[in-house]
């Protein structure tokens, strides 16, 4: 089975998620309704040994607003700007977070938090276009972002899944968030939900059954590949291709459908939307959907910092280390990169609302699972927080540690036209005391 | 005629103090206040002496958010979940218990000095004694989810005059009046409209009681705090006042504010009644004076700072504030 290659053409040297399912689940062709049983198999420890050795996943939480360091990551106790609430020893010797961040402190084993982070973008769009691209938009060309290029490269060209699924449910900063596939195509355009976390439009009409779809589709093919013989097109290809993604797609509706999942498991990610669109980010990722952004919007804590954070990092904590813990039972963290980043952070400043504004200057992200080197620490701020005092980084280079950590050359280059575009800005490298 | 009057209300002092003063108690007859600060400490001073001199009591882990004056003692309370006992005299710290397992927001003091109540997020009132330090009571009553599954807060609490009844007050604006001698829950009185909860744009809250005070005669409860917020990612509504006559559960007042945006962060009437003094802020602050027997306002203005609590002395006259990187002294004297 093939995997597109950096210049659009097709390597054999990747093993695709058809032909691992069509390896151990003897099907053929796409999937349909029926075999979402897939699911349940994929639950057995062969099928997950499997699936962890040859596929990895992310899944990006996309704090939208601009999340404290402060009250997550990197808490500053007892310092001017460093808020009310106190640090917390994790499970990782010499490493505290933020109080509001219990769970997660019990689970350090599996992150790394990146404490140096200097973007330079205090804007909400300017912020999150960076991070979504991992480098300054173009004008003249339409750039990818992270996700897109994961499924560029993670996704696999006849997937009965969506290769890039992302929530964003809150409409402020929508805009922001809503990524991008750019010079890639529409191809690598994230399926993106808003206002329901099940896709619209992937239901069978009402009188139309799977039967009857099925037949349609056969009817479909059989015609098709008459007109095939003898013809020579890669639109004809093309054309088959859109077909079998569709059905495939349809088929992925239940997917997004958590009602079946236990009681047990609902409650590890909670009840709030975000825990419910994190439980449907695991099946997607467990099914193949090699991208999935859950963006939990709004952090801009302007005014009542600390209230905001109280609810908002409370949450965080309980989804994440839910999504973590169920991941590790699945035997799935080891081929799952989960991220958590922002526009930016959020100023050491306390204002008189107290509330903390837009800083970009020295922030916070994390790293969790899939080929990091968990417990650790990259980068330093100042005792304030107000400025990076070790190991000053860009969005470029967690880019790069992203590639990296999935097995991804991140200096790969694309071609639009005769221009090589490297999937990270030249020159910048991956933070190996990450990396596992 | 009263020789108090709020439209002759002004600054007469202004001390700077590096961080947020969260909280502020008067000596009684005395300008020396003590003021929970963002620095973890307490701050005492004689705020109207010509260069104030600070001591600082260090002894919470976190932001002190109450300070209270019962008997002898002033007692402090933290986001450490912390009571401490300090001798005003030996400026000596005599008790620190761990009295809540969250974060403790507000504390009051029965007039006799006896007991002190403390409001945490743990959405407990406990009713300490304060001789001894030992726990009173327990009162229970706020949930501590929102209906949106998040944690709730228990900001606000006040004791009545004669010393009978606390009021408590929550994230949701749900406020209780209890029993202090038995812990009974005489009423419960919803403020909704204190809290914004955005379903669509943001998907979280702001908001809150803020604020408790009892009427001379112990017969009115107002609650302060702010009304619903189009954009909560700042404090943009309208300061909040609701007046309640508490045993009837009827709404006698309502202030929905007209000009000043933010919390209602300190509520307390004069000495006779004469008004409802309210005073609080946004990125800025201000103060406010209703006459309850009108049912109008008679007099607002903008505060030097973010006003998170204030004293009123013994007349009424003097109100001394702790808010954003100062203390201020207004006064009503004519003179």
């Amino acid at each position: 089975m093939t995997r597109r290659n950096s210049s659009g053409g097709l390597s054999d040297q990747a093993i695709s998620r058809r032909s691992f399912l069509g390896s151990t689940l003897a099907t053929t062709a796409v999937l349909t309704a029926a075999d979402m049983t897939v699911l349940d198999a994929l639950q057995s420890p062969a099928m997950a040994e499997e699936l962890k050795r040859k596929d990895k996943r992310v899944i990006v939480f996309w704090l939208a607003g601009g999340a404290s360091q402060l009250e997550t990551w990197d808490p500053k106790p007892g310092r001017p700007t460093g808020g009310p609430y106190r640090a917390i020893q994790t499970n990782v010797p010499g490493i505290q977070i933020s109080e509001l961040m219990p769970k997660m402190s019990q689970r350090l084993q599996h992150t790394s938090i990146i404490r140096s982070l200097n973007t330079k973008i205090g804007d909400h769009g300017g912020g999150a276009t960076l991070m979504h691209l991992g480098r300054r938009d173009e004008s003249a060309l339409k750039l990818p972002d992270l996700g897109a290029m994961i499924a560029r490269e993670m996704g696999q060209i006849d997937s009965a899944v969506p290769d890039y699924v992302a929530f964003y449910t809150a409409t402020e900063g929508r805009g922001g968030g809503t990524g991008q596939s750019g010079f890639l195509g529409a191809r690598y355009a994230p399926m993106f939900l808003t206002t329901e976390s099940k896709p619209a439009d992937l239901s069978l009409p009402p009188g139309i059954g799977e039967i009857d779809h099925q037949t349609r589709a056969d009817l479909r093919q059989l015609l098709s590949n008459r007109f095939s013989e003898g013809r020579k097109s890669s639109s004809l290809g093309s054309h088959n291709e859109a077909y079998a993604r569709v059905r495939g797609l349809m088929s992925s509706e239940q997917l997004f459908d958590i009602s079946g999942e236990p009681q047990s498991i609902r409650d590890q990610y909670g009840p709030t939307l975000f825990g419910e669109q994190t439980l449907v980010a695991r099946r997607l990722i467990e099914a193949g959907t090699p991208f999935v952004k859950v963006s939990r919007a709004w952090w801009d804590s302007h005014g009542q910092n600390f209230e905001t954070h109280l609810e908002l990092v409370t949450e965080l904590d309980h989804v994440m280390s839910g999504l973590l813990d169920d991941l590790e039972q699945r035997g799935l963290l080891d081929n799952t990169l989960v991220i958590t980043m922002s526009e930016f952070g959020r100023t050491p400043n306390i204002n008189a609302s107290l509330g903390r504004d837009h800083f970009a200057s020295a922030w916070s992200v994390s790293l969790t699972g899939c080929g990091i080197k968990g417990g650790s620490v990259y980068g330093k701020s100042d005792e304030d927080g107000q400025t990076v005092a070790d190991g000053e980084i860009g969005a470029a280079q967690v880019f790069a540690t992203i590639f990296h950590a999935l097995g991804i050359d991140h200096e790969k280059e694309y071609y639009v036209g005769v221009r090589p575009v490297p999937l990270t800005d030249p020159g910048t490298e991956p933070l190996k005391e990450v990396i596992a | 005629m009263n020789a108090l009057d709020p439209n002759k209300l002004k600054v007469v002092k202004e001390v700077g103090r590096p961080g947020v003063l969260l909280a502020v108690a008067q000596q009684p007859a005395s300008s020396r206040l003590f003021f929970g600060a963002s620095d973890f400490k307490v701050h005492d001073f004689d705020v109207m002496a010509e260069k104030p001199e600070p001591v600082e009591y260090a002894g919470h882990e976190s932001y002190v958010t109450g300070v209270v004056l019962a008997g002898k003692y002033m007692i402090s309370g933290g986001y450490d979940g912390r009571l401490i006992w300090w001798d005003t005299e030996t400026k000596q710290q005599v008790r620190s218990i761990l009295a809540h397992s969250r974060w403790i927001r507000d504390l009051a003091a029965t007039p006799n000095g006896k007991h002190v109540v403390s409001v945490a997020d743990d959405m407990v009132c406990r009713i300490w004694d304060v001789a001894s330090g030992k726990l009173v009571r327990d009162l229970l009553g706020h949930d501590s989810r929102t209906p949106n599954h998040f944690p709730s807060m228990l900001y606000a609490c006040a004791i009545s005059p004669d010393g009978r009844y606390i009021a408590t007050g929550d994230r949701v604006g749900k406020n209780i009046v209890w029993d202090l001698a038995n812990g009974r829950r005489l009423a419960t009185l919803e403020t909704p409209i204190m809290y914004t909860w955005d379903p669509k744009a943001r998907i979280h809250s702001i908001g809150g009681v803020r604020s408790l005070a009892f009427s001379s005669d112990s017969s009115l409860l107002a609650v302060g705090g702010m009304g619903q917020v189009g954009n909560i990612d700042h404090l943009g509504g309208l300061a909040r006042v609701e007046v309640f006559n508490w045993q009837k559960a009827e709404r006698t007042h309502e202030f929905a504010g007209d000009e000043y945006n933010g919390l209602v962060e300190r509520l307390a009437f004069a000495p006779k009644d004469q008004w409802l003094l309210a005073a609080g802020g946004d990125n800025a602050g201000f103060i406010k004076f209703f006459d309850l027997s009108a049912s109008k306002l008679i007099k607002q203005d903008k505060a030097p700072m973010h006003v998170h609590d204030f004293v009123l002395n013994e007349n009424g006259g003097t109100i001394y504030a702790a808010g954003h990187g100062k203390a201020v002294v207004w006064s009503l004297d004519a003179a």
